[in-house]
């Protein structure tokens, strides 16, 4: 093959490999995905199964967390049953161990009770200690039981007694029989890079321990944002050429593994000064270290993949830059793949030449150069690659002896048995192994959840009172996100005349934003959209003088707090400080340790003291059409800013009976020493807050030439209608106003009430989320409660200022009506849809195409940050270590955590999103063949989806697999509901998940409310 | 042995509870896990804040009553170890112008470091884990300060590195952290073949190991008591053991592995304590270093060496805590030049004072993206890199070839691994071979039955 065709055929294979790599960007937007992307396109559960090899992960909880659930009935026995009668199907009656029992038997007793699977010599010290074989298992079923000892009745021993006779009688049986078989030998298929060849031959010799921290240093190096005082020189021209630059030195001594190293880096270094682009010379690389290494041309591709995936932090951060440069948190660097694949490679070639000669001369003697010699070794590796050997037959005998006790078989019947009869009775428990049991698992705890969930819904819709009559007195719109459920639920109890909304938190406005305090603009929308226009807050003219000040002093304090923090890393500053100076630590150190909440309570109140007096507006309007440095429109003309408005009501269905006052409220969260803050903040903001999105919506709707756009265009907002903006702190529970002083005086009445009854219910949405803190006692007053969750956030130590989106499972797309007065546990996600306002599913498929993607990631995101912490999750935040201000690393030099931190996900509960939809089922599958990536997630299962008929209140289950949805009708289990006297009753004295509820209070506010005429 | 505590005058019996209050609460919290009935998070953390917080107290009291003697060495017997013949080992306490301030600062930063972990390892596996190996490391601090001879200050200094390497490898499932523990416990167990031998010859000279024997008077001002040979080979050795437990040039590879552990552990032991024992070491016998000009010159050299060396290193990090740790070496390297040149009070100052800062900056570490972008907002741009103008005057060739050594660690490693460890690990596996061949000789069996694979360790 000539070499530009070779090139293509690299860079398709590494542009299918980059799609195995984490999704995750620069730690400050923290956006939570799906880190199985790449696998979208299968089933989940084929998915997770896949993954769970390339990246070595768990593809679901262990059995015994599953086994844990059940035992405390969060698994049903019905649930399992019912999961294993869909998983069989027509298997299930098959006949095993010569018609004495069947497939779907043996499936259920070894779901519900286990057995052990143990090496030869665990089953040998099993047998020696302790009395497993001379007694039967004390989980039998009665009847189980009683026909086993009957087996023995014959010979008149006493109970007690006939209890081993049996047990070790069955033991002899089961060791004949399995004495007569021969064990399967399973075939692995061998890997494919050299490292791992060699690591299966020679455990302890692994070239990724050698390659890793030095590649590590170098990419940590080149893409650092502003850590180090020193950056690497020649950055600008590309990662390969910088880095190679820096390592062609001939100076100091080096590793043996690395001593060719330097020779081959500069010509790498003067291929890259030739003048050719970067690209090409990159892919020159990988070709020919991949013809060194002597893999063949059709495990390239496999080759590639892995080889990326061994290091995928950082090989997913660089894709990630590659692909969005305007996410850099500092400065943009001209990074590629292919330059990161192109330099792993070189170090790898030059570890496995070293490690092949530490593996002795045997395997290279008959090989003349190197080239052959690699090629040589990963062929004969393969070859020599250890096949997984079947159970010893100890140990088989051992697993028939448990499982023939859970069927019933006695010793009789498996000494009945033929060869062939108990080599399928082998298989099939083989067959059964732990991923399957763990799916099954899995499938059931899922199903339980759902029931719950949705015979909730069915039961709290059929008492669903009629729609009130009168206009609300205030409308809220908050972000569709699960923490402000109970925000919202909190002010519908206290206030049954105000209705809220749930629409994706950047309220139809993308924008990049730059805040008077900002530095630059950052981009606040889904991290799918590339806003094009940009949005900044000046300061009014009165306050200009204020504001003058203001930044000069913020600017010297802030100099002086940079030369103290820099100074202090050198070396003659660095000892003048540390020694004059460094006492003075002692008073932030001893405040912010001993008093967090008094010393951020005071810092707060001086950053506020400052910023008050400098009232602001958003440079909202655009008055000509040159554009900014970076491509942007400034601001957005009369047309847009109505197009946004119309969206954004019409997605909610709020396009008629407005309330004189509309709240439009973002979300965001503030908490200290937390690097993966914006992993709390609005995922529909791409990990940003959403109170400028609000403000600048509340200012668009407010103005009077786009509404009469708005009117000719059919939609009338009448004149008496104030939109007001504000941000609630998912942290402290608090929400901020914006533009207060705008608010027409006709309308402050309301404003204010309203603002009262916001921080009323963020006292209660305070005491609701201190139930699930371990530190805070159940029984907390919500004054306490908001002092907790205030102190937390402003807590150096606090390694949960809040839980985030921890144990989301649920996301109803359809009217408020449907849950309100229903308490959610703050674990679903609600989006306002009006079915009847959209025939046409227009409204439906622009909501679904947001949604489907953002709630499925971000459950996605969390469900496997639980399923596997340390490879899908980021591990436990205690040893995290900024580096480069991209990302983090577990200690000094590791690969970049992805995923979500243990201590934000330890309380999930991984279960895949149960998406209820309320739309006829027609109207859902011609949206949803109109969005194919969004179809592609429900059809594989990644999302349950659930229709909910607006008419008839019908619920069906979508449960296609092929491209065609499908729904079948769901059956409720039970009809009743629990009801309680309001959310704090529900839920009071509980720590885990509370079950959906049917809350007196609200129902009894709606009832007066249905009374009035 | 025996114990006279209950005899003492108040003040002694203060200093002496700072031996006690940690050693009680290492007991309190270990036994009932030692035997898997572990206490509470909430009483675990009121067990050592209780010990740390009194001792502070405690020593805060000291401090007045030793300022009302202006600063008069008052020694505390708590008891003899063994005596035979000629000589004795005592258990003596020391409070004096350097003992008790510095007690005061470390049993006050590992106050606050309890309250911070306590809330930061919250649900942790290895909560108790921790508290247990804080407990003993304050323990151990304590012996090492207050320390009256050179048997309780290497008590005290054995349980610094061990507490120390555990939490290094604190989450021991990780690879990483556990070679950097290994590290760092190979690399203490080195030096302390200095204090060892400083042990060793001090017996020798004094027939007992009290610091009494070895130098007269008050702290800073005592005047030496033995010959300048010995007070040679003392120091010598002293600071030998010092350059491990400070980490400089030629052992400062552990330091920027030791923050493998969780972020409170990192600040107190690489940040402000562990890495200042060598230094405190030095300060107690000063007057030995006076007698002892080789010493002297010889630190400083060391101290400006690995100053120079860490500030150059420390530049290019990209890592938050792999910069804090090279900005602390740059500080101990500094200070114990500052000891070499003869300084006393500057030094201990400077101590404390980088220790405070350094702790505030390692434990408010994982803000540094807040920081950094609230600095961006406050400037109206990052501040960009502050290359030093020298680096900007180099040709760009050198100037690749100094950034290559830096981002390299200057080397150190490497050159170490291959001109010390691999030699010495040849030549053990040369002995065993040859032990082997001789047993097999003596014992008339095979030789090649036990043979080992030796490629596992260090590539």
């Amino acid at each position: 093959m000539s070499t530009p065709d070779r090139h293509e055929s690299l860079e398709q294979m590494i542009a299918a490999a980059v799609r195995f790599l984490p999704p995750q960007g620069p730690i400050d937007s923290f956006v939570a995905l799906n880190p199985l992307q790449g696998f979208e396109n299968l089933p989940f559960e084929e998915a997770v199964v896949r993954a769970g090899r390339l990246y070595r992960a768990q593809p679901f909880l262990p059995e015994a967390a599953y086994r844990e659930e059940l035992a405390r009935e969060r698994i049903r026995v019905a649930d399992v049953e019912a999961v294993l009668a869909a998983d069989l199907g027509d298997r299930a009656a098959s006949p095993l161990a010569g018609g004495r029992t069947t497939l779907a038997q043996l499936h259920r007793q070894l779901l519900l009770h286990g057995v052990k699977l143990e090496n030869d010599s665990a089953v040998r010290w099993t047998l020696t200690e302790s009395d497993a074989i001379e007694q039967l298992r004390d989980d039998l079923e009665p009847h189980v039981r009683a026909r086993l000892l009957e087996s023995a009745s014959v010979a008149g021993h006493t109970t007690p007694g006939r209890d081993g006779l049996v047990a070790s009688e069955l033991w002899h049986a089961c060791v004949e029989a399995t004495s007569g078989t021969r064990p399967a030998v399973g075939f692995v298929q061998p890997p494919v890079r050299h490292r791992d060849l060699i690591l299966a031959v020679r455990p302890t010799l692994d070239t990724d321990a050698v390659v890793h921290p030095l590649l590590i240093r170098m990419v940590a190096a080149y893409l650092d944002q502003g850590v180090a005082a020193w950056p690497m020189p020649d950055r600008d021209q590309g990662m390969l050429a910088a880095i190679a630059g820096v390592y062609a030195g001939q100076f100091g001594p080096v590793e043996p593994w690395s001593s060719r190293l330097p020779e081959r880096l500069r010509t790498i270094r003067a291929a890259c000064d030739a003048g050719r682009p970067g690209r090409i010379t990159a892919l020159d690389v990988i070709e020919q270290e991949l013809l060194h290494l002597g893999v063949p041309e059709s495990a390239w591709a496999d080759t590639i993949t892995e080889t990326l995936v061994a290091l995928r932090g950082w090989a997913g951060m660089i894709r990630q830059l590659e692909d969005r440069p305007d996410r850099a948190p500092v400065k943009a660097l001209p990074v590629r793949v292919v330059d990161f694949l192109a330099l792993r490679l070189v170090l790898d070639r030059a570890a496995v030449e070293w490690a092949a000669t530490q593996l002795g001369p045997h395997d290279n003697n008959a090989a003349r150069n190197v080239t052959d010699q690699l090629g040589r070794l990963w062929t004969e590796l393969r070859d020599r690659h250890p096949l997984r050997r079947g159970p010893g037959s100890l140990s088989r005998a051992f697993l028939l002896h448990q499982v023939s006790q859970l069927l019933g078989l006695s010793a009789v019947d498996i000494r009945g048995l033929a060869d062939n009869q108990v080599v399928e009775l082998e298989q099939a428990i083989a067959a059964f192994d732990q991923i399957v049991r763990r799916r099954l698992f899995h499938l059931a705890y899922e199903r339980r959840h759902r029931i719950e969930v949705l015979d909730a819904v069915a039961a709290h819709r059929r008492l669903l009172p009629p729609s009130p009559s009168e206009v609300p007195r205030v409308q809220a719109v908050f972000c569709i996100d699960d923490r402000c459920e109970s925000f919202r639920r909190g002010i519908e109890e206290f206030a049954p005349d105000v209705q809220t909304f749930g629409a994706a938190g950047f309220f139809a406005v993308p924008m990049y934003f730059r805040g008077i305090d900002d530095w630059h603009a950052v981009p606040l929308c889904p991290i799918v959209i590339r806003p094009g226009h940009t949005v900044t807050e000046v300061p009014e003219e009165r306050a200009l003088a204020d504001h003058r000040l203001r930044q000069t002093v913020r600017r010297s304090l802030g100099r002086l707090r940079g030369g103290v923090s820099q100074g202090s890393q050198s070396l003659l500053r660095g000892g003048l400080l540390t020694s004059v100076g460094g006492a003075i630590a002692a008073i932030p150190l001893v405040a912010r340790v001993a008093f967090p909440r008094l010393t951020s309570h005071l810092a707060a109140q001086a950053a506020e003291f400052s910023r008050r007096r400098i009232a602001t507006r958003l440079e909202l309007a655009r008055h000509d059409e040159g554009r900014l440095p970076d491509g942007t429109l400034p601001g957005f003309d009369v047309g847009e800013m109505a197009a946004i408005v119309r969206r954004l009501l019409e997605d909610i269905g709020l396009t008629a009976r407005f309330a004189r006052l509309v709240a439009i409220i973002g979300h965001g969260s503030t908490s200290l020493n937390n690097p993966h803050e914006s992993a709390y903040d609005c995922g529909a903001c791409g990990g940003g807050r959403g109170g400028p999105n609000a403000r600048a919506f509340a200012q668009m709707a407010n103005s009077p030439k786009v509404r009469a756009v708005l009117a000719r265009a059919g939609l009338n907002v009448p004149t008496d209608v104030v939109f007001v903006a504000g941000m609630q702190d998912t942290c402290t529970s608090a929400v901020n106003w914006y533009d207060v002083e705008r608010i027409p005086a006709t309308h402050l009445e309301e404003f204010e009430s309203f603002r009262r009854l916001c921080v009323e219910a963020g006292r209660l949405d305070a005491q609701e989320r201190c139930r699930r803190f371990d530190s805070v006692p159940t029984d907390v007053t919500a004054g306490e409660a908001l002092r907790r969750v205030q102190g937390r956030a402003a807590d150096l130590a606090q390694v949960r200022p809040e839980y985030g989106h921890a144990s989301n499972a649920v996301c109803v797309v359809g009217r408020r009506r449907l849950t309100r007065g229903l308490f959610l546990d703050r674990r679903s996600f609600l989006v306002s849809y009006d079915p009847d306002a959209d025939a046409a599913g227009a409204v439906l498929e622009r909501t679904l195409a947001a949604v489907g993607p953002v709630c499925g990631g971000i459950n996605l995101a969390y469900l496997f940050s639980r399923v596997d912490p340390l490879v899908y999750g980021a591990g436990t935040k205690l040893p995290h270590n900024i580096t480069g201000l991209i990302g983090v690393m577990d200690g000094h030099a590791s690969d970049l955590r992805t995923g979500l931190p243990f201590q934000g996900v330890d309380i999930h509960e991984p279960v895949r999103l149960l998406m209820v939809v309320e739309a006829p089922q027609e109207r859902i599958k011609d949206v949803l063949d109109r969005l194919p990536s969004v179809k592609n997630l429900f059809v594989k299962q990644w999302i349950q989806l659930v229709a909910l008929d607006p008419a008839t209140g019908e619920l069906a289950l979508q449960d296609s697999r092929d491209d065609t949805l499908s729904f079948t009708p769901y059956t409720t289990e039970s009809d009743s509901i629990p009801v309680a006297a309001s959310s704090v009753a529900w839920y009071r004295g509980h720590r885990g998940n509370v079950r959906p509820a049917r809350l007196l209070a609200e129902a009894a506010g709606r009832r007066q409310e249905a009374a009035v005429p | 042995m025996m114990l006279d505590a209950l005899t003492l005058h108040p003040v002694s019996a203060l200093v002496a509870w700072q031996l006690i209050a940690p050693a009680a609460a290492l007991a309190t919290i270990g036994l009932p896990a030692l035997v898997g009935r572990s206490l509470s998070e909430r009483a675990t953390t009121r067990v050592v804040a209780f010990a740390f917080s009194s001792c502070f107290v405690a020593a805060l009291a000291v401090l007045v009553a030793l300022a009302n003697s202006s600063f008069a060495t008052r020694v505390v017997h708590l008891g003899r170890l063994f005596a035979v013949g000629h000589h004795t080992a005592s258990i003596d306490l020391v409070a004096d112008g350097l003992s008790i301030p510095y007690v005061c600062f470390s049993t006050g930063l590992c106050s606050l470091v309890n309250a911070f972990a306590g809330k930061y390892l919250h649900r942790e596996p290895g909560f108790t884990r921790f508290f247990i190996l804080l407990a003993l490391f304050g323990t151990g601090m304590n012996l090492m300060v207050l320390a009256g001879s050179i048997d309780v200050l290497f008590a005290g200094w054995e349980f610094l590195g061990i507490s120390s390497a555990l939490l290094i490898g604190f989450f021991h499932e990780r690879r990483n952290a556990v070679d950097a523990a290994l590290r760092a416990f190979v690399t203490y167990r080195i030096c302390d073949v200095g204090l060892f031998g400083a042990s060793v010859v001090i017996h020798r000279a004094t027939g007992n190991g009290d610091f009494a024997s070895l130098f007269a008077g008050d702290w800073p001002h005592a005047t030496c008591l033995v010959t300048s040979p010995t007070a040679v080979a003392i120091t010598l050795l002293f600071a030998f053991a010092a350059l491990g437990k400070s980490a400089q040039v030629p052992f400062s590879g552990w330091l920027p592995r030791a923050m493998e552990g969780p972020t409170p552990s990192s600040a107190i032991f690489y940040g402000a304590l562990s890495i200042h024992a060598g230094a405190y070491v030095l300060l107690r016998c000063e007057s030995l270093l006076d007698a002892a000009p080789l010493t002297a010159w010889l630190l400083v050299a060391v101290g400006i060496g690995t100053a120079l060396h860490a500030s150059i290193v420390g530049s290019v990090q990209t890592d938050l805590k792999s910069m804090l740790a090279y900005s602390s070496m740059t500080q101990a390297g500094i200070i114990l030049a500052e000891i070499g040149f003869g300084y006393r009070l500057l030094p201990l100052v400077h101590v404390v004072s980088h220790a405070i800062l350094r702790s505030l900056q390692i434990l408010r570490s994982p803000s540094a993206m807040h920081d950094r972008h609230e600095l961006a907002a406050a400037l109206g741009g990052h501040p960009g890199p502050s290359s030093w103008s020298l680096v900007r005057l180099m040709p760009p060739s050198l100037s690749r070839h100094l950034y290559h050594l830096a981002l390299e660690r200057g080397f150190e490693e490497t050159a170490v691994s291959r001109f010390v460890v691999r030699p010495l690990l040849k030549a053990l596996i040369m002995a065993d071979g040859i032990e082997r061949r001789w047993i097999a000789a003596l014992g008339g069996h095979a030789g090649d039955g036990g043979r080992r694979d030796h490629d596992g360790g260090m590539p």
